[in-house]
């Protein structure tokens, strides 16, 4: 273990070099020391890099060795000195990155025999702090994914590697000539420095080449906002950890693009009930899981907000009253909280919102003297790698007049994702060279002429930045499982570079940016996954208060009628992880449905217009129809229906095929978020949606329990029922004994429900995806799951979620009635489950109060792909069909720490589960009873402590802290 | 015109109606009651092809869950029991009459039953064999738990968890088989005797000649198995209330709201003998038309066990009664859920059927009319079957699929494959009884005839008591 | 004086002058007589001076045989050679061995009852000197017989003897060895 590069790892020794340094021994740069030659070890290189199983697990003895991209482009030699991490069932940990709309967050990876099989956060990213979300988690199954793009072809011939390059440097050269006249870039918005050379270098060679930066989803309206705010683009640098009173307007936070972990963690810290915790106001449409978790929700149509917006800054004087509209009860109420919290409040304005309200934002913040308190504003982290809205339309315009012979797509997907209206399906025919880098066959590749494999970002050298500028590092865990390249070398091939590696240009680039003693930062840097204090520093941000006030007044007023709105799917983002079976069976936090999206209309609305849930309906706008299921969701806004983006995929591997409907056929380039006017009628058919959760409400039962601060300090005793020792005939067990005596803690108020924990659990535990119709029968596998519970009016109810996995109980009711004794209790007080064991009556099952167990009904696992083999956890059984499983609070997580202590002779360490390690907001804490000091320990003595079905003595290891809401007096 | 003769005429009036025909002789009695065994009745072959093709559809119910998967069947999470115990208890409940009526009627000496126990007894035998198909089928590796239950020696080195009722189930269903077979052979190895020396060919002659096992009817025989009949009855008795109480112990046991009730051991047994006489009456009122019995399981036969089916089914109504107070009663939250849930919810329509069939009807038999047309005893007959098994259906079903969390509440529905097994055991069972009426006299020869013997014998006592 | 005896049979067509007669035979010094009935025949087993059966005493044994190796199997199994904390519960809690014990106790009862009666009769036995004569097959329908084994040289006398005593029909199985 200690040559492993992982972050946070004590200062080695002089002389001691971590294992990717023997990189240089590898690639012939540098010499390694003479010594003994490892037999067997000869075989390794040579042949390395075809895409086979065994190769692979061969390849992996010189992991270090794969991280160059292209394994038949640098050549690989055995090791000298056989490291640590050849041994079999080694662990090893690697920081690297994973980039979402353009900002990375730092992972890392652990990788076993040379596979990675699991991605968890590098705690001393600022994006990720340890978390890892359920995108960052889940792109793991896309490495693996048998369905990947492979190889390179031009016009239907496939290419080699060399020929390609052979090639575009042919096309390169021919552009040359004038300078790039017919050349044009359409890239993904990336904030990558080194692509941000190359693409400098690239224009210096193509002067008159032209690039566009363009993305569905992309934050432009932001950018707008700040240039009306302060003259210039910047971005607003947020820290909810300082902030007493926040507004949102229509801002998901937690689950947004960027570092949204940072904001789940930092607004989860503020969450514990006190004079110090924070007040969150969320006005929005659709319910979100930061609405989920508003102390007061306003919910409106999305057009409504600015008018809401402009309430409030009235209220604040942050702008002229001219510009503002009259306060109402809320507004004037908000308006004066934030008041009262001067330079402690924050104003959050969410991408879907205009620019004019994103101004206004930066002026109520201005108003409130919160920048330098609570927000700082920092230089673009983006770049010139930022969005621009017309960029498809121009293009389109270029391709139209015929100006573009050769166009380089390395955005994602534009013929599926482009607004209605635009076929650029039909525009790329007219492009002689379409050339088109993409992970997956989709709908852009049928209409492009060039089709390049890109490699997985976990194959592939690169670099990125956080969302508050800091440099990190992306390095690659394993060799291309497919022949496939990237978009620093497809730039790089423009320059007749193609072939130097990506890691080659890395770390030239950052040679050249950095002092002497290169070699060793480098080393250092790529252990710790990032560059540090490369934040972008602060800068002071005067707002325009007049142009703010004009850009307001000239905010159109909500139009009446049905509105349509358009909503960023949690799962697949944009839609690129729609081919994801993880993301696609996991069930949307909010709605509980899994396989689908739905138009959701509130129940009022639904009412009006006579809907059911499933009813199938056509929704029209001007030129536009598009028919899809109605889910009736509560505390949506009324006269609103909101649609996810990202499904109905026509390509795009068999995951995501034909599942739900393809909401960016309704979509304008005009009103990409919100539009008015919207005509619904229905349509035949009723469609069958799979929900993972059976019931929305608690019956009035103690299960999810939350208090307001106010409730909280009077009636806090009614947890006593709810905790403590019951009656019971068993002499309860003694676990006094052992040294440990594990149990967890989930806390309500902190966990905001984004269900990253369910997917660190698949991810670690080899839990199988079942598909829609068996989740709709109710055989999802999940072993944690998180749920979400409406309490008051289904108009407008308070919304809690609770994740829930076996809770071992001490006197478990599953044990004593299973014949076979396959599910007995450990010595530490686990509920053990014994698959070889289990003959599969499901007593357990039936006998389990909380449903936790998961059976096996079929062979979930069929033939699965030598690549997704690759994927499974050797630590956890693969269960077999007709057995039952469930959570067994990551024993293997315990056992390995167990062996690590004992073979240093030391006690045993903290042990983490994995949806413990994943949780953005710390809201699941796991470790030993028998340490009083531990935090699980402390959390068993909160007040707020109580145990799920308390009174059926079941004594369960997991205890649940109740949520506080801090509501606002004045409205409550 | 002497006094006594009046007497005895006036007497005679009194009696219930005949279990014999007057002055019929043993040899009369055997061959009548054997004649169906060499004479096979007509239409048999027809009725056992359609048993046999039904069976088809047991067999490849099971092979595909065997190649498949529980998967194949409606069960999920919640509902983890479905169809598969439905038909066991049901089974099992049915297979329940037979020994009641050879055991506790023989020790209350109730001579009508000699008429009906054979019968009544086979089919407890092939209905325990249709039930225990079932909790072997329904586990999710069946491979396994067909030893594993058993506590052998293996080489996991564990032993079965005896804490389980699944594992007091395994020894009371198989006890409770064995011992009814060789209880149903004991009683039958008399007749196997007549039927080998009534033989009509060699052939016959020497097969039920080895099953006789060489009874030659000697007082030493005779000794031995009275009182041998007498003690197996006397274990069959206990044995037939513990195996339905131990059936009910799976859910009793359990702590979901719905099955843990303590009422549930006597309410079981009492619905298994209802369910058991309505499964016998069911077969009896065709088969005896079918055999020509009519003079042996006469009228009184049928009323005196409609007048059973009567008891019992109040019984059961108490049982639902006592349910639903003892919800009400308990103030427990999840108990009067599980109640209103049944009464309400999605399966309501499964409880009002049960409501009716398994309480409404019987009530029909408090009058004479009802308790002695054949039509209408059966067909109450046949509604109890469906009454008993909705009654197993909304006890395991609407227990499970809305318990203590909202979250996991779900709905059950059965597959194609659960109604093909439900359909084949049922075929399978009509095969088992075809291939009885078939091969083995269906009513205790023996047996009627020491009844006749008695009568006899009462009737010459009672003429000498006036002398 | 050859030691070959045969089964004389006589059919009776009342019981009353058949038990009296199998009374004469004894006391004429006769061991192994037998009488044979379609049902059982009130009164035989005085007339032989059977004794009583000792079919019970099997049962008894059976059932506590039955209910010992129950108790001890659970002990054994669950608490002494694998304990496992199950549910914390017990590892040989009693009410839970019952159902166990109850069912085991009535099948070893039930056993040794079957088998024992198949022991005392000598069963399985499908061929027996008396079914050599066709007549007496009507013993399992609805005659009476009296069986009784001489010497074959006696076979006739005691013919004669029955015939007085009032048997309707008298036939002589084939000699056998003793």
């Amino acid at each position: 273990m200690k040559t492993l590069p992982i972050h946070g790892q004590s200062p080695r020794q002089p002389g001691e070099r971590a294992l990717w340094t023997s990189l240089e021994d590898l690639d012939g740069t540098a010499r390694g020391p003479e010594g003994e030659f490892p037999h067997g070890a000869a075989e390794a290189p040579a042949a390395l890099g075809r895409r086979s199983f065994l190769q692979l697990m061969g390849a992996s003895a010189a992991l270090a060795g794969l991280g160059a991209c292209h394994p038949p482009r640098e050549k690989i030699y055995p090791y000298v000195k056989q490291p640590a991490e050849g041994l079999p069932g080694q662990i090893s940990h690697y920081a690297t990155a994973l980039s979402l709309d353009g900002y990375a967050t730092g992972l890392v990876l652990t990788a076993i025999d040379g596979r990675p099989i699991k991605v968890e956060g590098n705690p001393a990213h600022p994006a990720s702090l340890g978390a890892a979300g359920i995108l960052e988690q889940a792109a793991l199954l896309d490495l693996y994914d048998p369905a990947r793009a492979d190889g390179f072809r031009s016009r239907g011939l496939h290419l080699a590697w060399r020929k390609l390059l052979e090639e575009i440097a042919a096309l390169a050269a021919s552009h040359a000539k004038d300078g790039g006249e017919g050349l044009a870039f359409l890239l993904a918005p990336e904030a990558s420095p080194l692509l941000a050379d190359l693409r400098r270098r690239v224009q210096a060679r193509f002067p008159r080449a032209r690039f566009r930066v363009w993305a569905p989803l992309a934050e432009d309206q932001a950018a707008e906002g700040a240039r009306l705010a302060f003259g210039r683009v910047l971005d607003a640098q947020p820290r909810l950890d300082l902030a007493d009173v926040i507004l949102s307007l229509d801002a998901d936070f937690l689950s947004g693009p960027g570092d949204a972990l940072r904001l789940a963690r930092e607004f989860a810290r503020r969450r514990e009930p006190g004079e110090a915790m924070s007040r969150l106001y969320v006005a929005e449409p659709a319910l979100t899981i930061t609405g989920a978790v508003a102390d007061h929700r306003f919910r409106m149509r999305g057009s409504e907000v600015a008018g809401f917006a402009r309430q409030v800054a009235g209220a604040l004087g942050a702008i002229p009253a001219e510009a503002a509209l009259p306060a109402g009860r809320e507004a004037r109420a908000v308006a004066a909280d934030l008041l009262r919290h001067r330079g402690r409040s924050l104003v959050l304005c969410g991408p879907r919102q205009p620019a004019a309200v994103h101004a206004l934002g930066h002026a109520m913040n201005a108003a409130l003297g919160n920048p330098g308190e609570t927000v700082h504003h920092t230089a673009p982290v983006l770049g010139e790698a930022r969005p621009e809205p017309g960029a498809l339309a121009d293009l389109a315009r270029e391709i139209q007049a015929g100006a573009v012979r050769t166009l380089v797509i390395t955005a994602w997907n534009p013929v599926y994702a482009a607004p209605a209206g635009l076929d650029l399906g039909a525009l790329l025919a007219k492009v002689e060279n379409a050339i088109y880098l993409t992970l997956r066959e989709d709908e852009t590749s049928r209409r492009a002429s060039w089709v390049l494999a890109a490699s997985h970002p976990f194959e592939s050298w690169g670099d990125g930045r956080a969302r508050n500028g800091t440099v990190t590092l992306q390095q690659p865990l394993v060799a291309p499982l497919k022949e496939s390249t990237t978009a620093v070398d497809l730039l790089a091939a423009f320059l007749d570079e193609g072939n130097r590696g990506a890691r080659e240009h890395l770390k030239a680039l950052w040679k050249a940016r950095s002092g002497p003693a290169f070699e060793a930062s480098f080393e250092r840097w790529l252990e710790q996954g990032m560059i540090p204090g490369t934040a972008e520093p602060a800068v002071a941000a005067p707002v325009h208060a007049e142009a703010v006030a004009a850009a307001v007044r000239a905010l159109p007023a909500a139009p009446p009628g049905l509105e349509m709105a358009f909503a960023r799917d949690y799962s697949l983002a944009d839609g690129r992880f729609a081919p994801n079976a993880w993301l696609q069976e996991l069930p949307d936090p909010v709605t509980k449905i899994s396989w689908d999206n739905a138009a959701y209309v509130s129940p009022a609305t639904a009412r009006r217009l006579g809907f059911r849930n499933g009813q199938r309906v056509a929704l029209s706008l001007p030129g536009r129809s598009l028919e899809a299921p109605v889910w009736i969701q509560p505390g949506h806004a009324d006269e609103a229906v909101t649609l996810a983006l990202g499904y109905g995929r026509t390509a795009d591997g068999p995951v995501g095929k034909g599942v739900g409907v393809d909401a960016y056929r309704l979509r304008s380039a005009a009103a990409p978020w919100f539009e008015g006017g919207l005509s619904v009628a229905a349509a035949k058919g009723e469609h069958r949606f799979a929900v993972a959760q059976g019931h929305f409400s608690m019956e009035g039962r103690p299960i999810a329990l939350d208090f307001t601060q106010e409730q909280w300090k009077r009636e806090s005793h009614e947890l006593d029922e709810l905790r403590g020792p019951e009656p019971s005939l068993q002499e309860p067990v003694d676990y006094s004994k052992l040294e440990n005596a594990w149990g967890m803690a989930i806390d309500l108020g902190k966990c905001v429900g984004c269900s990253a924990c369910v997917v660190a659990c698949q991810e670690e535990n080899n839990i199988p995806v079942v598909g829609k119709a068996q989740v709709a029968k109710g055989r999802i596998m999940h072993w944690i799951r998180v749920d979400r519970y409406f309490q008051g009016p289904p108009e407008d109810p308070t919304v809690i979620a609770q994740p829930l996995a076996c809770v071992h109980c001490e006197a478990a009711p599953c044990e004593y009635v299973c014949p076979v004794n396959a599910t007995v209790h450990s010595d530490e007080g686990l509920n053990e489950m014994v698959y070889n064991r289990c003959v599969g009556t499901r007593y357990c099952s039936n006998n389990c109060p909380y449903k936790v167990r998961r059976f096996n009904f079929l062979a979930w696992r069929g033939e699965a792909a030598p690549t997704e083999k690759m994927l499974v956890n050797p630590d956890v059984t693969v269960r077999a069909r007709g057995v039952m499983e469930k959570c067994t609070y990551c024993v293997q997580r315990i056992e390995r720490v167990r062996i690590e202590a004992r073979a240093r002779g030391a006690r045993m360490g903290p042990v983490q589960t994995a949806c413990q390690q994943a949780c953005p907001a710390e809201a699941i804490v796991f470790g030993n009873l028998r340490d009083p000091g531990s935090r699980v320990s402390q959390a068993h003595r909160d007040p707020r402590r109580y145990d799920l079905l308390h009174g059926l003595g079941t004594r369960p290891r997991t205890a649940y802290l109740v949520r506080i809401r801090n509501p606002n007096p004045e409205l409550g | 015109m002497s006094p006594p003769a009046a007497t005895a005429a006036a007497r005679e009036a009194l009696q219930p109606p005949r279990l014999l025909p007057a002055g019929i002789t043993d040899r009369q009695i055997n061959d009548s009651l054997l004649d169906h065994v060499w004479n096979p009745r007509r239409g048999w072959w027809t009725l056992f092809a359609m048993a046999l093709a039904g069976t088809g559809l047991l067999v490849m119910g099971l092979g595909v869950t065997l190649a498949y998967g529980i998967g194949m069947w409606g069960n999920n999470q919640p509902v983890g029991w479905g169809y598969g115990i439905i038909n066991f208890v049901w089974w099992i409940g049915i297979g329940h009459a037979g020994t009641l009526i050879s055991a506790i009627l023989l020790l209350f000496q109730q001579r009508w039953r000699t008429s009906i126990n054979r019968f009544a007894e086979a089919m407890t035998i092939f209905a325990v064999i249709q039930a225990a198909l079932f909790p072997l089928f329904h586990t999710g590796r069946p491979w396994f738990a067909a030893f594993w239950l058993f506590p052998y020696p293996s080489t996991l080195g564990i032993w079965p968890n005896f804490t389980s009722p699944l594992i007091w189930d395994v020894f009371a269903v198989s006890t409770y088989f064995t011992v009814s077979l060789l209880f149903w052979y004991l009683g039958l190895i008399p007749d196997l005797a007549a039927l080998r020396d009534a033989s009509t060919s060699k052939a016959k002659r020497i097969a039920y000649g080895v099953f006789a096992l060489g009874w030659r009817g000697s007082a030493r025989h005779w000794q031995h198995y009275r009182i041998g009949y007498l003690l197996l009855a006397g274990l069959s008795t206990p044995l037939v209330l513990s195996v339905h109480s131990i059936v009910s112990f799976d859910f009793a046991v359990s702590q979901l709201p719905g099955w843990h009730t303590t009422i549930f051991p006597p309410y079981f047994v009492a619905g298994a003998v209802f369910s058991g006489f309505a499964m016998v009456m069911t077969l009896m009122i065709p088969a005896r038309k079918y055999l020509g019995f009519e003079h042996v399981v006469t009228e009184r036969h049928l009323e005196t066990m409609n007048k059973v089916m009567l008891v019992t089914g109040m019984m059961v109504s108490y049982g639902y009664l006592m349910e639903h107070f003892i919800a009400w009663y308990s103030g427990n939250p999840y108990e009067m859920f599980v109640i209103l849930n049944r009464a309400t919810g999605p399966y309501r329509w499964v409880y009002y059927a049960m409501i009716f069939c398994n309480v409404l009807v019987p009530q029909t038999f408090w009058w004479r009319r009802a308790r002695t047309s054949i039509p209408w005893m059966f067909a109450a007959a046949v509604l109890v079957n469906v009454g008993m098994w909705t009654e197993r259906f909304i006890i395991i079903v609407t227990s499970l699929h809305r318990d203590f969390l909202p979250s996991s509440w779900g709905m059950y529905f059965p597959t194609w494959v659960d109604w093909s097994i439900f359909v084949g055991t049922l075929s399978f069972f009509s095969l088992l009884f075809l291939l009885f009426l078939r091969f083995v006299p269906a009513v205790a020869v023996t047996e009627v005839k020491e009844l006749r013997h008695e009568l006899a014998h009462e009737a010459a006592h009672a003429a000498g008591g006036h002398r | 004086m050859s030691a070959r005896t045969r089964w004389v049979l006589a059919r009776f067509g009342e019981a009353e002058p058949l038990l009296a007669a199998a009374r004469a035979l004894r006391q004429a010094g006769h061991a192994s007589i037998d009488i044979h009935s379609p049902f059982p025949l009130p009164g035989t087993a005085e007339a032989l001076e059977l004794g009583r059966s000792r079919v019970p005493l099997l049962a008894l044994c059976g059932g506590l045989a039955g209910v010992g190796t129950a108790i001890a199997m659970q002990v054994w199994m669950n608490a002494v050679d694998y304990p496992l904390n199950v549910g914390n519960r017990l590892l040989a809690g009693k009410p839970n061995m019952v159902p166990v014990m109850f069912e085991l106790g009535v099948l070893l009862s039930s056993f040794a009852i079957f088998f024992g009666m198949m022991g005392l009769w000598g069963f399985p036995r499908p061929h027996h000197p008396v079914f050599e004569v066709e007549a007496f097959r009507s013993a399992a329908v609805d005659a009476l017989w009296l069986s009784v084994e001489v010497k074959v040289e006696d076979a006739e006398r005691v013919a004669q003897a029955l015939r007085g005593s009032g048997a309707l029909e008298v036939e002589f199985a084939p000699e056998v060895e003793a």
